[in-house]
């Protein structure tokens, strides 16, 4: 059972001064000079926004940088010396995380520890604390209720956080989320203010479950039947390729690994996002590309998040923030296609067996 | 509107094209269609929400666009240059598709926008234009709408940065491109941004360093730039579809006044008229060599 306690907003401004004050590093929903709404690292709870736009980009850059060094290498005349990058994991916590980018990183912590242990992402996880605030349902882009999710979900956040008259109700949900709790004790009341919580979730919940209620079980069932439906062929003509909305997707993991030398004797390996909505992400060395058009890449991320991530971890690659749809130039809507997908039944009609798009 | 519907129920009953790719109202805004059929082209629109140039589904890296067949495409004045600019660089030739012009009063910033063209929401792109008219198609519709309102917002912000030093402008231009995560949208969404295997995917030798760090986005940036002078028809297409919001069309103003100034050239919608970056004139200024 989590403990329910309620926080002021005062006590939340004196909480992450104390924080600051202690060395750690404060994440939040903060502007950039173009105004644009990212988490980044503030000085003070007043640049953070807690609730509002949904960031433009997610939480997953603090644990899987764009780009990070995993070594440097040394060569000579057949010799290599190879110096492991020296990572610090400095503690941070995370406070006005939205539900579903928390919900985010616990779904990909599955891939992560999976044939390997990706200890440059649990050294950043381990560190982190992630305080979320629940918000007011999104936008018209938003769908995480149809993905098993809610606007006030608890799934990868240590603490959440429901707005309430003059606060915050309280839900201490990990270990990390009582550590918090026990080191600024003074902060926090015990009790929660669970009923008034409540109006505000209620209302939340029904706003984005007016966008879109498919149900994800059909949705796999269609794509574990339909790889040569018809529907393939032409599902991407709008889409453009260019994988923006991977990168700002909180859930798609995907890197490239460099060597990038700084000379003929030294150089530097790093890891960079990568996505499999770029023509290059399956080309071969031959020159054949499996997926040689746009449609079977959008197909390839729909089975993904869809199909094969729930069939082998056992969860959905997806929190329905929204952010590909906010973000396409070509309009392609996947709360649109998800929509079309649920509706369809299972299995490909049979003249479409033929070719692949 | 009606003449637009008429006209691609016209094309495409004849036979004379595939499909039609044009406007259409989508859930959040306006959005390319794909109509073939009589039903698909009763959905065509055409007004200032209709940001996104189309012209760019005529490349030839589209191939699940390519696999429809001829095409139609619906074209203001900035799609009808890029259109223009394919054939100039013999990638596609005039016969492979079907202009369908539409006279141009400036559109909006945002597709999803529902606010009329004033001042405050046009297009950066829009004033000033001298293409409202594309000569280069084979339909040209509707009546010609007002001029757009105003000034580029894009002119005023050069000229700060010109008034900048050269370490200010660099500070500036390092912050920007800081934020870079070398998703490449603006490479995929670009009109220009056509050749099927881009320098910066070249691996053996690496020339263009792939990670998002200080030197791989200069490097990146620049090689863009350069890429498209004489050549980028200022749609402003790569800014709209950068995820972290970087003021690339200040960087192809710049370049094509540049190009303007030195070359005596402008991209325009005339595709027999030779663009600077494959030509040799005696006269042009060698400074640089000498
Ligand atoms: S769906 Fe949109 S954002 Fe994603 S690759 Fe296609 S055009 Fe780009
Ligand atoms: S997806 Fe849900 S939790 Fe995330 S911003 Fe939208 S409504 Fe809120
Ligand atoms: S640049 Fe010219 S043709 Fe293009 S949208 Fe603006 S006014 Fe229309
Ligand atoms: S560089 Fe940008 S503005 Fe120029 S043609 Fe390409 S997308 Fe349009
Ligand atoms: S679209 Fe933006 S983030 Fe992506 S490569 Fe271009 S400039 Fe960088």
């Amino acid at each position: 059972m989590t403990r329910q306690m309620f926080i002021s907003e005062s006590a939340l401004k004196s909480l992450a001064e104390e924080l600051v004050k202690a060395g750690t590093r404060l994440v939040g929903p903060a502007r950039e000079r173009n105004g644009d709404l990212v988490y980044r690292e503030a000085s003070d709870l007043g640049e953070i926004e807690l609730g509002g736009d949904p960031p433009t980009r997610s939480l997953k850059e603090f644990f899987l940088p764009p780009t990070e060094v995993l070594l440097t290498y040394r060569q000579k005349q057949g010799d290599v010396e190879v110096t492991p990058a020296p990572h610090v994991f400095a503690p941070l916590v995370v406070i006005g995380a939205r539900p579903c980018d928390a919900a985010a990183v616990a779904a990909v912590d599955k891939v992560m520890d999976w044939d390997y242990h990706d200890e440059l992402w649990f050294g950043r996880r381990l560190a982190t604390t992630i305080v979320s605030v629940a918000c007011g349902g999104g936008d018209a882009s938003c769908f995480c209720t149809a993905v098993g999710l809610a606007p006030d979900s608890a799934k990868g956040s240590d603490v959440l956080l429901v707005p309430v008259e003059g606060g915050f109700h309280a839900e201490i949900l990990t270990e990390k989320g009582e550590a918090l709790v026990k080191a600024h004790a003074a902060r926090f009341t015990e009790g929660g203010k669970a009923e008034a919580a409540k109006a505000y979730r209620d209302a939340a919940r029904g706003k984005v479950q007016a966008n879109l209620s498919a149900d994800p079980a059909k949705i796999r069932a269609f794509l574990e039947a339909g790889f040569d439906h018809p529907i393939w062929k032409g599902i991407a003509l709008r889409c453009h390729g260019c994988g923006a909305c991977a990168f700002v997707c909180p859930t798609c993991h995907c890197f490239d690994i460099v060597d990038e030398p700084d000379s003929i004797e030294r150089g530097t390996r790093r890891r960079n996002w990568d996505t499999c909505q770029a023509a290059k992400f399956t080309l071969h060395g031959s020159g054949h590309n499996p997926r040689n058009e746009q449609n079977c890449r959008i197909r390839q991320r729909m089975m993904h998040k869809f199909a094969i991530y729930p069939a082998r971890f056992g969860e959905i690659l997806c929190t329905g923030c929204g952010r590909c749809i906010r973000v396409c130039p070509g309009g392609m809507d996947l709360l649109e296609t998800l929509d079309k997908l649920g509706r369809l039944p299972a299995g490909a009609p049979a003249e479409a067996k033929r070719g692949a798009p | 509107m009606q003449e637009l519907r008429e006209l691609a129920k016209k094309l495409l009953a004849e036979g004379a094209v595939k499909v039609v790719v044009g406007y259409a109202e989508g859930r959040q805004g306006v959005r390319p269609i794909f109509a073939a059929t009589p039903e698909d082209a009763d959905k065509l629109i055409f007004d200032p929400r209709c940001v996104q140039n189309l012209a760019t589904y005529l490349s030839p890296r589209r191939a699940h666009v390519a696999a429809l067949g001829k095409l139609a495409v619906v074209v203001k004045g900035c799609d009808a240059m890029a259109a223009a600019g394919m054939i100039r660089e013999a990638q596609r030739k005039r016969d492979d598709f079907v202009l369908i012009g539409v006279r141009c009063g400036g559109v909006l910033a945002d597709p999803r926008a529902s606010a009329a063209v004033t001042e405050a929401t046009v297009a950066a792109r829009c004033p000033g234009c001298e293409v409202r008219e594309p000569k280069i198609v084979d339909h040209l519709l509707g009546p010609l709408p007002p001029a757009p309102p105003g000034a580029s917002a894009l002119d005023a912000r050069i000229a700060e940065l010109d008034a900048m030093t050269p370490e200010e402008r660099f500070a500036f231009w390092t912050s920007e491109l800081a934020k870079c995560v070398r998703c490449n949208a603006c490479r995929e969404i670009c009109p220009m941004c056509f050749c099927v295997r881009c320098v910066c995917d070249k691996s053996q030798p690496q020339w263009i360093e792939s990670s998002p760090h200080a030197r791989g986005n200069l490097a990146w940036h620049m090689t863009r730039a350069l890429h498209q002078a004489g050549r980028c028809v200022g749609c402003g297409e790569c800014e709209r579809a950068c995820p972290v919001g970087i003021p690339l069309s200040l960087l192809n103003r710049k370049v094509a006044r540049v190009v303007a100034e030195r070359f005596d050239y402008v991209v325009s919608d005339d595709p027999e008229k030779p663009a600077p970056i494959g030509t040799y004139r005696l006269e042009d200024d060698q400074e640089f060599i000498r």
